[in-house]
């Protein structure tokens, strides 16, 4: 248990220093930037650094047929043993569909989610934070102002504004 | 006596296990459980539908086969690198195929204007440098890249360390950033 805690905050040192060192010495801290400003060769590395992520990323984006994993599984199934061939499973595995893991069913319903979070927060805040500290703001506003007018009008009128 | 007994059906179990194991009953599962992985893995490397059922059934083939039937310690890892292995040699095969086509037809070469925005053509390059990586470097940025794998994960698999892996993957997209530029 005691190990596991040193290792967790060995890992927040380690995050920390990393995020700190970064700002100062990675590709986006700005005295970088401004050598790639006006530095060719560099400017030059890091265009073709781009064209490897664009190539990347243009991949990724290809969508394949939906019916690729079951033909998939067709062919490979033929291969194995007959015993396994004609097991359910096998047949199952024949007619799979990509199916979707449960952060994409989840995704659906993320806006209506997020709404609804918001709503409470606001709600939270005006109840507990908002509320409160405003009429605490109004009745210290009034009792200063009051004293103002009790320190140069006299106490009388004071208590005549405020009462009334 | 008794401890005899327990010892002899220790051995009846391990026995069972073994036969059952003979069975490869375990291959369906591990299909089951990674296809969808794999598929979306081969389809990034090679880029054509009928290559990436070559590629997943010789995987599984392979699978199969391993040391006469035996079960891999790590079948995801065994998987994810003998399907990466097969991906690649169907791709060099294509690109010598293509090599030794647009030879024969002495094609022109493309104008270097047309060449930056061909997104066909960068991703064509991307797939042939990447079967010219070394296999250390090709083994982690797909497993990266297009399996989308969390560093920790690839070190598993690979046997190194997640540190080693994001070094790894470094080098390889700066091998890969000279190549295409000198292209």
């Amino acid at each position: 248990m005691k190990m596991k805690t040193t290792t967790n905050i060995c890992k927040k040192i380690r995050n920390r220093l990393y995020n700190a060192i970064s700002k100062h010495i990675g590709p986006d801290a700005d005295w970088v930037q401004n050598h790639i400003a006006v530095c060719p060769r560099c400017q030059q590395r890091v265009a073709s650094l781009g064209r490897v992520h664009l190539a990347i990323s243009f991949i990724k984006s290809q969508p394949h047929s939906l019916d690729l994993l079951m033909r998939a599984n067709t062919q490979a199934v033929t291969v194995l043993k007959h015993s396994l061939r004609d097991t359910p499973e096998a047949q199952k595995l024949k007619k799979e569909l990509p199916e979707q893991n449960l952060f994409e069913k989840c995704a659906k319903y993320k806006s209506p989610v997020a709404n609804a979070a918001a709503c409470i927060a606001i709600v939270c805040l005006m109840k507990i934070g908002i509320f409160s500290s405003m009429q605490r703001f109004q009745t210290q506003s009034k009792q200063a102002v009051r004293s103002y007018y009790a320190a140069n009008a006299g106490q009388d009128i004071a208590d005549e504004i405020f009462t009334t | 006596m008794r401890s005899n007994a327990a010892a002899l059906d220790l051995i009846w179990d391990a026995a069972i296990l073994k036969t059952c194991d003979k069975t490869q009953r375990w291959v369906l599962p591990a299909m089951h459980n990674n296809g969808r992985e794999l598929v979306t893995m081969l389809w990034r490397i090679l880029g054509n539908e009928q290559d990436v059922c070559d590629a997943y059934q010789d995987t599984f083939l392979n699978l199969a086969h391993y040391h006469g039937g035996e079960k891999p310690k790590n079948i995801k890892a065994y998987l994810f690198r003998a399907a990466n292995n097969a991906a690649v040699s169907i791709l060099r095969k294509k690109i010598a195929r293509k090599k030794l086509s647009n030879n024969l037809a002495q094609r022109q070469p493309q104008n270097p204007a047309n060449r930056d925005i061909d997104s066909q053509n960068l991703q064509e390059n991307l797939r042939y440098f990447i079967t010219r990586l070394p296999e250390h470097l090709r083994n982690v940025i797909t497993l990266r890249d297009f399996a989308e794998m969390p560093y920790v994960q690839i070190g598993k698999m690979l046997n190194i360390s997640a540190d080693t892996a994001r070094v790894y993957r470094c080098k390889a997209l700066q091998l890969l950033a000279v190549w295409m530029n000198r292209e």
